[in-house]
């Protein structure tokens, strides 16, 4: 049995001794003729040698199905290292991961994410936002214009305008979107993003304003960044401020980088939105998403958002 | 506004140094962009004459000079100026020297000619870009004397980009109240002298336009020797505020608008004839400017008038044939207020951007025209002599701004902020801002000065306040407040899950502008009720999009253009129609081209086709959990047969296909390109998932296979198939599709494998073999097809 090499040589060996006509069954059938004192020691002794034996090719069965299976698993071994099946691999724009991150940040907070039309009209993008006609703050924004006088918005801020008209204080909104501005060159593209930020309520204070940007900027570039607020002028808001990080420049220096802008709803604009501002308070605050994209991502050149280099997109994975 | 520090320092001098100072400026809200040095770094350049001068003997070009620097002997130098010449005041560098860019002075050579030092012009000593020849100091600069002393050059240039509410920083004396208030000090203001009057001459003045301008000074000032040079004090603060000098009488207005920020204008007396009238203009008038453009008016342009012409546009720019010239003797002094919004808007119309202009429409102190006026005279009369007569002052009380009266209250000051401000300081603030302050036990009562046009509610002034605190000095708080849960809808399907099921499909995202060429729409035959920008950037961004596609396939063709040759992207985005009204909808749009998978050593490489992106389509809808219904479609863009619209119970959700092959070549595309594009509103409902007892009874599969001709489709056997297995019907498979001459021309064979299972019983083989029985005979009757069931 030592020497059984497969499981046939093994059924061989079985069949041999307890087959019908094998060794141990033929000694089986002879008990009858023994004398009957000596029969039951005999049965004994012959069942136990054939338990012996059927427990011996038991066994070596069970080796011979493990060599079996060994060789095999050998046969199909493959090389791991090759490559898989796989789809083309894909990722959102890294302008809308980073929307989507601003979002998600102020989500926590318990902002709702409203959305308005990128085709507005001189109300909603200056008028209710108290700009008067012809007033040098507009020039700050080169707008484009269509024959009947409508405009692409120039800023996500007539948001505000159409949320406050559709909801009760307590407000607190996060308007993502695309905007408009006839300008290009190396720092400016004609299409680009903002995400717009209001909150309206009884305790809406600018101190809680610094308080929320300052934990918007630490969380979303996930460090302990310095930022300072300075005053600065929107139509729309009044006190108004502009946010500078303190950001590390490449050469090692640290300086103060502009990120957003920002301010207490001016009074005007709340009575635009049905708001009284007797009564209620605001903030406000919009940023411009490539800008923090750039930033947490070390784009150097803003106008490659608009490429769509398929190269470049799948950096952002 | 440029303005040198020097200057701001001889109005308020707070004990910091040159970075604090602009650090203030900046936390002020008067953001400095840039800080120059004056001038650039260089020594040892002195005042020079040049005493005598011969043309070098072997260079045309060339001068020798004798140049006086007040030492025993004159020094030999060579300069090829074309303005040396005997008698000309001018810098000198001196041997040792070090101009700006390190450059060193040494005795040379040139051409045989020793020389022992450079005479200079500004762009040397770096304080202009005027190159035209040595910079002509005036004749009684004291010779030898140091350049950086004689013109104080070791100031620096501050640049200050204004927001449009502070019109009173245009000049020094706003700038200054603001410095002097946050530091806590008071500004030494200049007080004009009164030059007496030595004439009564004068001009009338009618005010026919007494709304737009309210206020109208003039004074007439005889016999002025307007060819004397302007002191050098003041030609380097106005071009430290970027202003060149001009002749005096110019010299002496800007220099009053820098220092108080009233903007003048002289006359030449003898071009007025009789009185000034103030009125608008009359429609397709005409005015030449004095930069010599011609103007074609509007009855929106107030005008500076005499009885026959046109003098001025008011506040924008005088006329040509009125102007002040060097030679002119007898002048007219104007010194007005002008409505902002009458000047609001019209130097963009007429594209003349004056300094004048920029003041008047941001708004200009409406009680400071005397004070100029005054200011101005003095300065003339310092410079160039002159007899003067009285002021003339024409005004309408009516029209000019009232004195805002503002109530501040405790309460509001700390509901909007946030803090608490200590009173006093409160009163401090406000009262160093120029404004009049009655404190009250819970109010202050504010009359706002004339200057601020910026303030006239409550919360201008709570911005001053703060701002004179210190944004930085401000707590940061938490937002506290009643807190909401956001409404989440289940069956709404979101747009970040929609773009996430695409990346999964493998479809990367672009981000393709919203503006297309008309071109390119043409291209795609998607200029049907499309609608373009009145004042697009270049013809590329002219027309609002109608369809993701065209920008799609630009960006596909840019990135076979580079080497990727398997693509896959989406976008969504709105398309923009205008029939009677504007409408924007948003749409995704999903293209493919290339191979099906990534290449790889254990997949056939496959082109990938219709049903690709057909199947990648099917998955993304799949959560909605609806039925969509594809038809064949008749789209000019895509390939005729091979194309759909997808609809959901009867309405357009969009389409699918093959992009036209034709349009592809026309754009140097050689390959299949796929695309679907639908409304992202029709596709984002689904519905709640609703639970249903899992069948216990085991599923049975039967085959059909047919011949079907052309115009059957798998839509029609489909159909037929639910027909009559209803909901027994749990999953049907095309395994197999055919064409070959030996089932004859225009036919396919198909083959179905059909999953049936009850919810309450097995199925036995009798009743699975009847109801097979029967969607065979309805097929074969209905579509006269040849079918097998197994």
């Amino acid at each position: 049995m030592k020497n059984a090499i497969d499981n046939k040589v093994l059924e061989d060996i079985r069949v041999a001794y307890l087959g019908k006509k094998g060794t141990i069954t033929s000694q089986l059938k002879l008990l009858g003729t023994l004398p009957a004192n000596e029969r039951k020691e005999a049965g004994i002794e012959i069942n136990k040698a054939k338990g012996k034996l059927q427990q011996k090719i038991q066994e070596k069965r069970q080796i011979l199905q493990a060599q079996e299976l060994e060789k095999k698993l050998q046969l199909e071994s493959i090389d791991i290292t090759m490559p898989g099946r796989k789809n083309h691999g894909a990722n959102i724009h890294p302008v809308t991961r980073t929307m989507q991150r601003i979002v998600t940040l102020f989500a926590g907070l318990g902002f709702e994410e409203k959305m308005g039309p990128e085709i507005e009209d001189d109300y909603h993008n200056f008028e209710a936002l108290n700009f008067p006609s012809h007033h040098p703050a507009r020039t700050m924004h080169d707008t484009f214009w269509f024959d009947d006088g409508h405009l692409l918005r120039t800023h996500t801020s007539p948001v505000q305008i159409r949320a406050m008209k559709n909801m009760n204080p307590p407000i607190k909104i996060i308007a993502p979107g695309r905007v408009y501005r006839s300008d290009s060159d190396q720092t400016h593209t004609p299409m680009f993003h903002q995400v717009e930020g209001l909150v309206v309520g009884e305790s809406v204070t600018f101190a809680s304003l610094k308080g929320v940007l300052n934990q918007f900027v630490n969380a979303f570039f996930e460090k302990d960044l310095k930022i300072r607020l300075r005053p600065s002028y929107f139509p729309f808001t009044e006190p108004s401020a502009e946010v500078d990080v303190e950001w590390k420049k490449e050469d090692g220096t640290t300086g103060w980088l502009e990120v957003l802008g920002c301010g207490m709803v001016h009074p005007n604009v709340l009575k635009s939105g049905g708001i009284d501002p007797e009564k209620y308070t605001g903030f406000a605050f919009g940023l411009g998403v490539e800008r923090f994209a750039m930033l947490r991502y070390g784009v150097k050149d803003l106008r490659q958002f608009f490429e769509n280099d398929i190269t470049f997109l799948k950096q952002f994975k | 506004m440029k303005i040198s520090e020097k200057w701001l320092r001889e109005w308020v001098n707070p004990s910091v140094s040159s970075d604090e100072l602009v650090e203030q400026l900046t936390m002020l809200g008067l953001e400095v962009d840039d800080v120059l040095p004056a001038a650039g770094e260089f020594t040892e350049v002195v005042v020079a004459k040049i005493v005598a001068l011969e043309k070098h003997p072997d260079a045309d070009k060339l001068n020798v000079c004798q140049v006086d620097i007040g030492c025993e002997e004159n020094l030999q130098i060579v300069c090829g100026a074309p303005n040396a010449r005997v008698g000309l005041v001018a810098p000198l560098a001196k041997i040792g020297a070090v101009l700006p860019g390190n450059f060193k002075i040494k005795k040379s050579k040139l051409r045989g000619m020793e020389s022992f030092g450079m005479l200079c012009s500004n762009v040397e000593l770096g304080l202009s870009d005027d190159h035209s020849g040595l910079l002509e100091l005036p004749n009684n600069a004291p010779i030898g004397k140091d350049i950086r002393e004689y013109f104080q050059l070791d100031d620096n240039i501050i640049d200050i980009d204004l927001t449009p509410n502070r019109a009173d920083c245009f000049s020094l004396k706003g700038i200054a109240i603001d410095v002097a208030c946050l530091n806590d000090l008071k500004i030494k203001s200049v007080e004009p002298k009164e030059v007496e009057i030595s004439h009564n001459e004068h001009i009338e003045v009618k005010l026919s336009a007494d709304k737009q301008c309210p206020r109208y000074l003039c004074r007439v000032i005889n016999n002025i020797d307007n060819t004397k040079e302007t002191p050098i004090w003041m030609q380097e603060k106005l071009r430290r505020s970027g202003i060149r000098s001009i002749h005096p009488v110019v010299d002496v207005t800007n220099y009053v608008m820098l220092e108080f920020g009233q903007p003048m204008h002289g006359f030449d007396k003898t071009t007025i004839k009789g009185a000034i009238n103030v009125k608008m203009a009359k429609k397709d008038d005409k005015i030449t400017l004095l930069d010599g453009k011609e103007i074609t008016l509007n009855d929106s342009f107030l005008m500076i008038a005499d009885e026959i012409n046109y003098l001025a546009i008011a506040g924008i720019m005088g006329g040509e044939n009125s102007g002040v010239t060097e030679s002119t003797k007898n002048i007219v002094l104007e010194s007005a207020y002008f409505d902002p919004a009458t000047i609001m808007g019209k130097s963009r119309d007429i594209g003349v951007h004056t300094e004048s202009a920029l003041r008047f429409e941001r708004g200009v102190d409406s009680q400071l025209q005397t004070q100029a006026m005054h200011r101005a005279t003095e300065l003339i009369i310092d410079i160039c002599g002159g007899e003067v007569g009285p002021i003339n002052e024409a005004k309408e009380e009516k029209y000019l701004p009232k004195q805002k009266n503002i109530t501040l209250s405790k309460e509001k000051l700390k509901r909007v902020l946030g803090f608490e401000v200590p009173s006093q300081q409160v009163t401090d603030i406000l009262t160093g801002l120029s404004m009049q302050v009655e404190t009250q036990e819970n109010t202050w009562q504010i009359k706002a000065p004339s200057s601020r046009f910026d303030i006239a509610i409550e919360e201008d002034l709570i911005e001053e306040v703060v701002r004179m605190v210190g944004y930085d000095k401000m707590p940061s708080e938490n937002l506290v407040g009643q807190s909401v849960i956001i409404q989440l809808p289940e069956e709404h399907i979101s747009h970040n899950n929609i773009k996430n099921q695409l990346c999964n499909l493998g479809y990367l995202e672009a981000i393709n502008y919203s503006f297309v060429s008309e071109k390119l729409l043409n291209e795609f035959n998607m200029q049907e009720d499309s609608f373009a920008l009145k004042n697009p950037l270049t013809e590329e961004f002219s027309i609002m999009r109608t369809s993701l596609l065209p920008g799609m396939m630009q960006t596909l063709n840019y990135n076979l253009r580079r080497q990727h040759d398997s693509i896959k992207m989406f976008e969504t985005g709105n398309v923009f129609h205008k029939k009677t009204r504007v409408t924007e909808d948003d749409k995704i749009i999903a293209i493919c081209t290339g191979i099906r998978n990534t290449e790889h050593w254990g997949m056939e490489k496959e082109k990938l086709d219709f049903f690709d992106c057909k199947g990648d389509l099917e998955k993304l809808l799949d959560s909605s959990k609806m039925n969509y219904d594809f038809t064949l479609s008749e789209y000019d863009f895509l390939h005729p047969g091979r194309q759909a619209q997808v609809c959901l119970k009867g309405e357009l959700v969009g389409w699918i296909g093959q992009v036209h092959p034709e349009i592809c070549r026309r754009m140097g595309i050689k390959k299949e390109v796929y695309a679907f594009e639908l409304f992202m509103k029709k596709i984002q409902n689904s519905s709640l998932p609703s639970y249903e007892t899992i069948s216990k009874y085991p599923s049975v599969r039967r085959d059909l296979a047919m011949v079907i001709d052309a115009e059957v489709s798998y839509q029609n056997i489909a159909n037929l198939i639910y027909n009559e297995l209803g909901e027994n019907l749990v999953d049907t498979i095309v395994f197999d599709e055919y064409k070959g001459d030996s089932i004859g021309k225009d036919k396919r064979s198909l083959a179905v494998g059909l999953v049936l299972q009850q919810k309450n019983a097995t199925f036995e083989d009798k009743d699975v073999d009847k109801l097979i029985a029967k969607v065979v005979s309805s097929i074969s009757e209905k579509l006269s097809i040849e079918i097998r069931g197994n």
